[in-house]
């Protein structure tokens, strides 16, 4: 239980930003359980230093930075529950991150395989250039956004960017995916 | 790199960025936020608890009533008051929240100690509202380990708070007086 009040406070300054932050803990952790873990740790911590986040001029860029330090924390438990994760979403019908299966009506068979075959793909980058590139390529962060999150200098995010994009577009190109 | 080399880059790049930009993900669950809150204040007030209680001696103690010793064998620390000997007291004035301190000496880290504060009627511990008993796992530091705890009376009848501190087959019980001005 908590203080009524601090809960109120807690609650007006974080709920606008949660939305942002469950997706990056997906674009993070690139699985619900692991994202709704890594989303629930984060309220967690936050809420512990209640009086740090009343001073932010922006806590959602806080939050994001802290949910960033915690992932990279627990990185080695995220990244073993995320791979057993990537086989039950490969089963046939499972549909991945929300996709329209086959059993449903909005099933579109060719996004769901090239969706299927991006999502293989991007299981084969290490994180340090998955998190790069889905942040800035799906999420639209800015270069400036992502050195904010990870505190990596600008050339190093467009390194990464340029590399994750090279893998990708090579394990694409091998399986026929794209030409 | 001729020019149609850098074109057919930017392309393949353009091509993989489409797709990036088209890779789903699902919203949220229904109710998923709502508790996710509820749990981090729950969550957060616990750990918070246990913080304080881990942090040593060295926070400013605005109402220090007692001390006790937790061994293996749950001796009393020869240079400390022995807590069975008198019942400390606090007055706290009605609907004020006060904090007191409660300093727990232990001669050994333990892990996974239990806390369990007993209040009595009309008592209440701040953020806990209508909760007669609270508990709590916790570590002890060895050494002196502080838990503040705001209380606020809603009644003038006043009584004894229990703080009862186990760990493993052991336990001790710390008594305090609360009045009510």
């Amino acid at each position: 239980m908590s203080n009524p009040n601090q809960t109120r406070a807690f609650e007006r300054l974080v709920r606008p930003h949660f939305d942002r932050l469950y997706r990056l803990a997906w674009r993070l952790t690139g699985a619900k359980a692991e994202a709704e873990d890594l989303f629930q740790e984060l309220l967690i911590k936050a809420f512990g230093q209640l009086d740090d986040l009343v001073t932010k001029d922006a806590p959602g860029a806080w939050l994001c930075r802290v949910m960033y330090n915690l992932f990279l924390d627990e990185q080695r438990r995220f990244a073993r529950r995320r791979m057993l994760t990537v086989e039950e979403g490969q089963l046939a019908g499972d549909g991945i991150a929300g996709l329209a299966g086959p059993d449903d009506p909005a099933y579109d068979h060719g996004r769901y395989e090239t969706i299927m075959q991006l999502d293989a793909a991007l299981a084969q980058l290490s994180d340090e250039h998955r998190i790069v590139v889905l942040l800035h390529d799906t999420e639209g962060y800015k270069m400036s956004e992502i050195q904010e999150l990870t505190g990596l200098p600008v050339g190093t995010i467009k390194s990464r960017l340029h590399r994750a994009r090279g893998r990708l577009r090579e394990i694409l190109t091998e399986n026929g995916t794209i030409s | 790199m001729t020019k149609t080399d850098i074109n057919q880059a930017i392309g393949d790049d353009l091509e993989i960025q489409a797709l990036l930009k088209d890779y789903p993900m699902p919203e949220a669950a229904t109710g998923f936020y709502d508790q996710a809150l509820v749990r981090a204040t729950h969550e957060g007030s616990r750990r918070q608890r246990n913080r304080w209680l881990m942090t040593g001696f060295g926070s400013a103690i605005a109402a220090t009533i007692a001390i006790w010793a937790i061994s293996g064998v749950l001796l009393t620390t020869p240079d400390l008051p022995d807590p069975g000997a008198t019942i400390p007291g606090v007055s706290i004035a009605l609907e004020q929240p006060r904090t007191v301190n409660l300093v727990f000496a232990s001669a050994t880290s333990l892990d996974s100690a239990t806390l369990t504060v007993s209040l009595p009627d009309g008592i209440e511990l701040d953020g806990f509202p209508g909760q007669r008993e609270i508990t709590w796992e916790t570590s002890l530091n060895k050494g002196k380990n502080l838990l503040p705890l705001t209380l606020v009376a809603l009644s003038p009848a006043g009584g004894e708070l229990l703080a009862r501190l186990e760990h493993d087959d052991r336990d001790r019980t710390f008594r305090l007086r609360v009045d009510v001005t």
